[in-house]
């Protein structure tokens, strides 16, 4: 019985480790270069804001935001990991991975507010993949050529 | 190759066997109970056979650790074949029982233990080696979340709720497991690993330093 106890919560806690390590490992990946901007340019996605306001005050300003945000970008930037220069028209295994860390960690950010820990870290992260996932679709809208369109243009006509 | 020879094999058994073996006998049917759990042994055993190989990547051009890592590995891995195959033959007659339960709570969790000892080798290394990195994470995610979920259902006392929890879990780890692998194949850029077969002979080496 205690054997068992003992595998559960440390194999839980290794479960809960390695899929962070792997995910903290994809998202370290290095892109030829900043393709993310003209994503976040072009559909006014608003993380990159928050980040900056995260790391000049410590902490965001107004909470509720902060989620709205997150949300609002986690649910464009998705449709357009789907959408937008993606022949499948679906999402990659590893993006599957991703959205379900991104989710993982939005839950943790609500849970750390509960119980009036700073959720900084946290909500870093996820703006890290955030950016990510910006990443990919400027990358993908980059490979392809629409006439005289610049990826931006191309995507705020989507 | 180790990673290639174990997807072969989860193929072979996922999705060639196990939906032979359905497709004959059925879904409730003891035959197929009976293979289904007998080839989750042999993939775990040849799971483990893979963090072995794995540790020979881990030790590439340290032949002095590998010396001394690769005769424990070889004991290691024969005594869970036959710890396993002892203790399945003992009780073949009553399978499918809790006994299960515990043996694969037991096999994964010795597995897992490996897989992180491994981790901790190449964190201890400082290895950029990103694409073995990413194949231990996936495997790490495989068997944690197996061995988490059996020592759940041995606690719980069988309880069938989280015993069918497993038909979920074990699929998501192993989705897990294949979208790292899959990561690590296609995204991961492998500067260590060129640069460690592009590494300058011995006798150029000397041959510098003179």
């Amino acid at each position: 019985m205690v054997l068992a106890a003992f595998i559960l919560i440390s194999s839980t806690a290794l479960f809960f480790f390695y899929l962070q390590a792997a995910c903290q490992r994809a998202l370290n990946t290095r892109f030829e270069q900043e393709y993310f901007r003209s994503i976040v340019n072009a559909n006014r996605l608003e993380f990159l804001s928050l980040r900056k306001e995260l790391e000049e005050y410590g902490h965001a300003v107004d909470y509720g935001r902060l989620r709205m945000t997150l949300k609002c970008d986690f649910l464009a930037l998705t449709y357009l990991l789907k959408n937008a220069a993606n022949v499948n028209q679906s999402y990659s295994r590893d993006e599957s991975l991703l959205m379900f860390y991104f989710r993982a960690l939005f839950v943790i950010v609500a849970a750390r507010r509960i119980f009036r820990l700073s959720e900084k870290k946290a909500v870093l992260k996820l703006t890290a993949i955030l950016e990510y996932f910006a990443n990919v679709v400027g990358q993908r809208v980059s490979q392809y050529r629409f006439g005289n369109l610049a990826p931006s243009d191309y995507l705020l006509e989507l | 190759m180790g990673v290639s020879l174990y997807l072969l094999l989860l193929l072979s058994v996922d999705a060639v066997g196990r939906p032979l073996v359905l497709h004959k006998y059925g879904v409730s049917s003891t035959q197929y109970e009976y293979f289904y759990w007998l080839s989750d042994v042999v993939l775990t055993l040849g799971a483990f056979l893979l963090v072995c190989s794995l540790f020979r990547r881990a030790c590439a051009g340290q032949e002095k650790i590998w010396d001394m890592l690769l005769p424990t590995l070889g004991a290691v891995f024969a005594l869970v074949l036959g710890i396993s195959l002892a203790t399945l033959h003992e009780h073949y007659k009553n399978l499918l029982t809790i006994f299960m339960t515990e043996f694969q709570q037991n096999l994964y969790f010795a597995c897992l233990v490996l897989n992180t000892l491994l981790y901790i080798l190449l964190q201890r290394r400082q290895s950029e080696d990103e694409e073995l990195a990413m194949t231990v994470c996936g495997l790490g995610i495989q068997f944690a979340g197996p061995a988490a979920n059996f020592a759940l259902v041995y606690l719980a006392q069988g309880n069938a709720s989280f015993q069918a929890l497993y038909q979920y879990l074990g699929v998501f780890c192993t989705i897990g497991m294949l979208a790292t692998w899959g990561y690590a194949v296609v995204h991961v850029p492998q500067p260590a690993k060129v640069a460690s077969k592009e590494r300058s002979p011995v006798w150029a080496s000397s041959a510098l330093r003179s």
